[in-house]
């Protein structure tokens, strides 16, 4: 800070000499992530003097009342401009945020490999859960009760076991989640967030693991009670 | 025996066993994904490097080939001095354009390169003939298709578009000699290539500027030395050679391979805790059983042997299937991750090499081992005359 240094727009081109006037930390701007370039913010003058610009400018970035305003600008300036054409923010920031448009749909791709590979353990161990009170449940049925009320009770069991899952796995995914972006944040510099757990994420995981707990249970004491109570005796 | 009691012990419970062989196949498809991810896009963009047997890459200091719209000015001068080292046998010059091909549908817009026909390294010729001249290019199969032309036909190409007066400026026709698979491109791209010095005219460029170099060593040269030489002569540019572009990459890309190490990790863990859990409970129905064979003089060594074999024999199973299901799903990620913008068509996340077969397997028979020591240890290390008496008792 407060030292000169020499910048031109080309190793051989003319000079100019500025003075570091502050540090200016990097913008939430995806399609600037894991790109190693140094930036220098300078008046506009004096970069157009530089570089041989002339009057010229890249682009306006212009501010509106609101989204109704933002309309009648675009169309004002599209049917009025000559040589330029007006974008909404919005849909530069579709346009540049690409890359993170194919990652989302690689994570969802994984994502759903997970939930297929979990379904199945899920399943599995519920299954095994279920088969290992084989003699409990004869007892029950002869006891007198009923296989519907037997089958109640495990689905019942089997959705507390989800539940207490979940809501083990929300505080875990919340921790994962806090870890990834401080990791990630330092490692491509930015301020951006890569990993957001919103109330929907949460809302469907839940109910993804509500539901195959609920079903694996199902299936499993279905099977169960399905066996009279003295062949579950081994007899 | 051991095998014949492994496979009688699993057939005993079939839904179960079928279970966690699907278990275990979704598993080993995931970890194979994750493992030729770690690997496979290093691979890959190694061979796409190496291709044409250039192995150092000149660009403006401090940034990667491509990488900005920096160029390196005085091209010819730094040709000299590159030739000067004994060790580089060819140089390929390389200038990056965008050009407008006219047409009376408005028209398309290419990518275009300047290159040295005779030593360059970024296209194959497909059909037609090379550049022979300076009003000749070759052309990509999509461009020729877009621009409605044949090999042969002539194109009227503009180097620029002047935004006030809507109009195209530098206009010249451009003789189509052949086309091309252009080696560095993304997926169906509009490309041409033409001459250097046709392309810096056409764009207006002023001198002789690049925007990188292509170096070929002459073999047995170490590339190292090469680029540390480069680097003190001419201080302008950067030298990457393939060894620094591959360091650059996985830098780059080091969230896949976190991301493949992680989720890999998990599905190693996923299968080993449901064999573990399965064998197990296996084991723990089978108490008596195993308390009898032990008390009619089956060694202990043998009931580990057996329990141990189950685990591994599931594993296996769901190895086998879990390998060809990973195939099918990295065909399909790796369509996806295909469409990141800009990136060349050859490179590849998920490269299948048979190693990545091997070493999911040898994890997988290794995690199947882990899974059994517990049951294992459980059915050896239980007292014969109590659990003889507890289950006579049930």
């Amino acid at each position: 800070m407060g030292d000169r240094l020499v910048i031109r727009a080309t190793p051989t081109g003319p000079a100019d000499t500025v003075i570091v006037g502050a540090v200016v930390r990097a913008s939430a701007d995806p399609s600037e992530v894991a790109r190693d370039e140094y930036r220098v913010l300078v008046h506009l003058d004096q970069l157009q003097s530089l570089i041989g610009y002339g009057d010229r400018v890249d682009r306006f970035a212009v501010a509106t009342r609101d989204r109704a305003a933002t309309g009648r600008a675009m169309a004002a300036i599209n049917d009025a401009a000559f040589g330029f054409q007006a974008h909404r923010s919005r849909d530069i920031a579709v346009e540049t945020s690409q890359t993170f448009l194919v990652v989302s749909r690689f994570h969802h791709a994984i994502g759903v490999i997970t939930i297929v590979a979990s379904a199945v353990f899920l399943l599995c161990i519920m299954l095994l859960k279920v088969d290992e009170r084989r003699r409990d449940v004869a007892a029950l049925r002869l006891m007198g009760i009923s296989a519907a009320t037997v089958l109640r009770s495990v689905v019942l069991e089997a959705a507390m076991v989800a539940v207490a899952g979940s809501a083990l796995g929300v505080g875990l995914g919340a921790a994962i989640s806090a870890a990834v972006n401080a990791h990630y944040r330092g490692v491509y510099r930015t301020p951006l967030a890569f990993s957001i757990v919103t109330p929907e994420v949460v809302g469907f995981s839940v109910a993804l693991s509500l539901v195959l707990g609920v079903a694996a249970g199902f299936l499993a004491a279905r099977r169960l009670t399905r066996v009279p109570p003295l062949a579950l005796f081994g007899r | 025996m051991l095998v014949t009691l492994a496979r009688a012990s699993l057939a005993g419970r079939r839904a179960r066993t079928a279970l966690a062989v699907v278990g275990v196949a979704v598993s080993a498809a995931l970890l194979l994904d994750m493992v030729m991810l770690a690997s496979g896009m290093r691979a890959s963009f190694r061979e796409l490097l190496d291709v044409r047997g250039f192995t150092i890459r000149l660009a403006p200091r401090g940034t990667l080939p491509f990488d900005t719209d920096a160029r390196i000015d005085s091209a010819g001068a730094i040709m000299a001095r590159l030739g000067a080292n004994p060790d580089i046998v060819a140089v390929s010059p390389v200038l990056g354009g965008q050009l407008h091909v006219l047409g009376p549908g408005g028209g398309v817009t290419a990518v275009a390169i300047g290159i040295n026909p005779a030593v360059q390294g970024d296209y194959t010729l497909r059909t037609g003939h090379d550049i022979a001249g300076p009003d000749q290019a070759v052309v990509s199969a999509d461009l020729l298709a877009a621009a409605h032309a044949r090999v042969g036909d002539t194109l009227d190409v503009a180097g620029g578009y002047d935004a006030q007066l809507r109009a195209v400026t530098r206009e010249r026709r451009i003789v189509i000699a052949g086309t091309a698979h252009f080696i560095y491109t993304p997926a169906n791209p509009k490309a041409m290539a033409m001459p250097l010095a046709t392309l810096r005219a056409m764009t207006g460029a002023a001198g002789d500027p690049v925007s990188l170099f292509m170096l070929r060593l002459r073999a047995g040269a170490d590339a190292d030395s090469v680029q540390r030489w480069i680097e003190r002569a001419i201080p302008r540019v950067s030298a990457v050679s393939t060894a620094s572009a591959l360091r650059q990459v996985d830098r780059r890309l080091s969230y896949f391979r976190q991301l493949a190490f992680i989720l890999g990790s998990v599905s190693l863990t996923v299968g080993v805790l449901l064999v573990a859990t399965l064998v197990t409970v296996s084991v723990n129905e089978r108490l008596g059983e195993i308390a009898v064979m032990r008390a009619i003089g089956v060694s202990t060594r043998s009931i580990v042997a057996q329990v141990m074999l189950e685990g591994v024999a599931i594993m296996l199973a769901g190895a086998t299937l879990g390998l060809g299901l990973g195939l099918v799903t990295a065909h399909y990620l790796n369509g996806i991750l295909s469409q990141f913008p800009g990136l060349p068509a050859a490179i590849d996340f998920f490269l299948f090499q048979p190693r990545d077969a091997w070493v999911s397997l040898g994890l997988l028979a290794l995690a199947g081992v882990l899974a059994g020591v517990y049951p294992a240890w459980r059915g050896a290390s239980l007292p014969i005359a109590a659990t003889l008496r507890d289950e006579a008792v049930a």
